[in-house]
């Protein structure tokens, strides 16, 4: 099955959470259901790390912060290199770490069109 | 609630410690004891409480306090250990003035520390990273460095932060930790060579764009340490205790994109309000402060958010030279994280020795003149969880 991620919706009054939290900020509500968080956003801000913690052979690796059109806002990999704020780029997912016996999946960014 | 004063402090070599961590710890109280007057044995220390944040990741030791009280002959004292990231150290102190506060003991040891060196960087920044929230950061390899930079980049578009004003605060904090005979780092970079230079991005690479090597602290391992004692108890001891006028802790989202405004540091703001609030001052009685520079940013932005300087001026504050020793609001007169050393447990206490250093008149080459009242910025996560303290002198 393509892994995918997720935002996590408060029954009570809507309003659209990530990552999962046990109590909604908004109504103080506990239920919460996932619904699919994917398409294009805008990149709010970014980096280009050279001292990556262990686990990573990489020599640097890009982050941003993405902006949904639902108002969500996440962390992930950039994977392009011509990067500026403001600019479109679409989500899509994939192995950001390699673990002993899992890897973990989540938002690798795309330039977007 | 009864008044809580500082009458002794202890603080290590920062660097590299060749002993284990409770000895490294020892150190540090030994000295705030001998400077308080305050004998081991029984019934001299009621309360200890030990600030670290790696002894069971990275020392594979738990519960230090209890070792800590052993050696150094305090038993039956209470004793525990605190962990709250990289504000561990302000949190102990917070507690320690709890209990002195509240009636339940006269004198407490508050000591904070770190043994970092252990493991090589890459696990030091793994270790650190762990703070962050596990699925949504950490386990995208984000660290401490990649939200400064995300965050510093942000700060620049808005306010007009350049890489400029950064290295001038880091050379501004390594001539400060000249005069300081306990900082990691006893030597100063050359802004030219470091910023300006062709050859720059040489010496002074990008670790987490665009922050480079000269942004960030060092990795370092030391301890510090306090006495505390209740005021109506100040004819004990040797020197006139400093008094810890206000306390103020706040929290924020522990995950950084959640922020509704990313250039905020709420917690340090609410902080520092509670503990002007408790101290009775406004951020205008500030003589000298120590504030959380991890990344070099973070001492202009805490800047702001303490109230020292309007918002988005801080940099210019920095550039006017307001913020070194001999200007008009010294800042990280100790050297700050950046050339001090930050071992994360200890930091907390550290500043605080720093801020009672000054208050006391003691700190020599680094002195602000007629200092009153301290601030001292501890900061843990990116910013989500915070404590302020507020220190005068008396009389
Ligand atoms: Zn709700």
């Amino acid at each position: 099955m393509e892994p995918r991620m997720y935002a996590y919706r408060c029954t009570a009054c809507g309003k659209l959470f990530h990552p999962a939290r046990a109590v909604c900020r908004r109504c103080g509500g506990r239920e919460f259901e996932a619904v699919p968080l994917e398409g294009e956003g805008t990149l709010l801000t970014y980096t280009r790390v050279y001292a990556l913690p262990e686990g990573y052979m990489k020599p640097w690796l890009g982050f941003g912060i993405v902006e949904f059109p639902n108002g969500l806002r996440v962390s992930g990999h950039m994977n392009t290199e011509d990067l500026t704020v403001g600019m479109k780029v679409r989500a899509t997912v994939g192995v950001v770490k390699e673990g002993v016996g899992r890897d973990y999946y989540g938002f690798i960014f795309e330039k977007a069109g | 609630m009864r008044k809580v004063g500082i009458a002794g402090v202890g603080h290590t070599k920062f660097g590299r410690a060749e002993i284990p961590l409770v000895d490294v710890l020892a150190l540090a109280a030994l000295e705030a004891l001998d400077d308080a007057g305050v004998k081991t044995g029984k019934g001299n220390v009621d309360q200890v409480f030990v600030a670290s944040m790696g002894a069971g990741i990275l020392n594979r030791q738990s519960s230090v306090a209890s070792a800590l009280v052993d050696t150094l002959d305090l038993q039956p004292a209470m004793a525990e250990t605190i962990e709250n990231g990289p504000a561990s150290g302000a949190s102990a102190v917070k507690l320690g003035y709890m209990a002195i506060a509240s009636g339940m003991c006269d004198v407490a040891l508050v000591v904070g520390g770190e043994l970092m060196r252990v493991v090589t960087g890459w696990e030091a920044t793994d270790f650190v990273a762990t703070m962050l929230h596990p699925d949504a950061e950490y386990a995208y390899g984000l660290t401490l460095p990649a939200f400064a930079g995300m965050f510093t980049r942000l700060y620049m578009d808005k306010y007009g932060v350049t890489e400029k004003d950064l290295a001038m605060v880091a050379v501004k904090n390594h001539e400060h930790a000249m005069h300081n005979p306990v900082a990691h780092i006893q030597l100063v970079p050359n802004f030219h060579a470091i910023i300006e230079d062709e050859d720059a991005h040489v010496i002074n690479p990008y670790v987490a764009e665009p922050l480079r090597v000269y942004d960030v602290c060092p990795v370092s391992d030391g301890a510090a340490a306090l006495v505390l004692c209740a005021m109506d108890l100040v004819d004990r001891f040797p020197k006139k205790p400093v008094r810890i006028a206000g306390i103020g802790q706040a929290t924020d989202t522990h995950v950084v994109a959640e922020r509704e405004i990313p250039t905020d540091l709420l917690a340090v703001r609410l902080a520092a309000e509670r503990a002007y609030a408790m101290a009775g001052l406004k951020p205008e009685d500030i003589d000298v402060a120590e504030l959380h520079d991890a990344f070099t940013i973070l001492e202009i932005a805490i800047s702001e958010e303490a109230g020292l300087f309007p918002r988005g001026e801080g940099h210019l504050a920095a550039r006017r030279g307001d913020t070194r020793v001999g200007g008009k609001l010294p800042i990280n007169t100790s050297g700050g994280l950046k050339a001090k050393g930050h071992p994360l447990g200890a930091t907390g206490v550290s500043q605080i020795v720093e801020i009672v250093r000054q208050l006391r008149g003691e700190a020599n080459g680094r002195q602000v003149e007629g200092a009153k009242h301290g601030l001292a910025v501890n900061f843990g996560g990116f910013g989500n969880n915070v404590v302020a303290t507020i220190l005068s002198k008396e009389g």
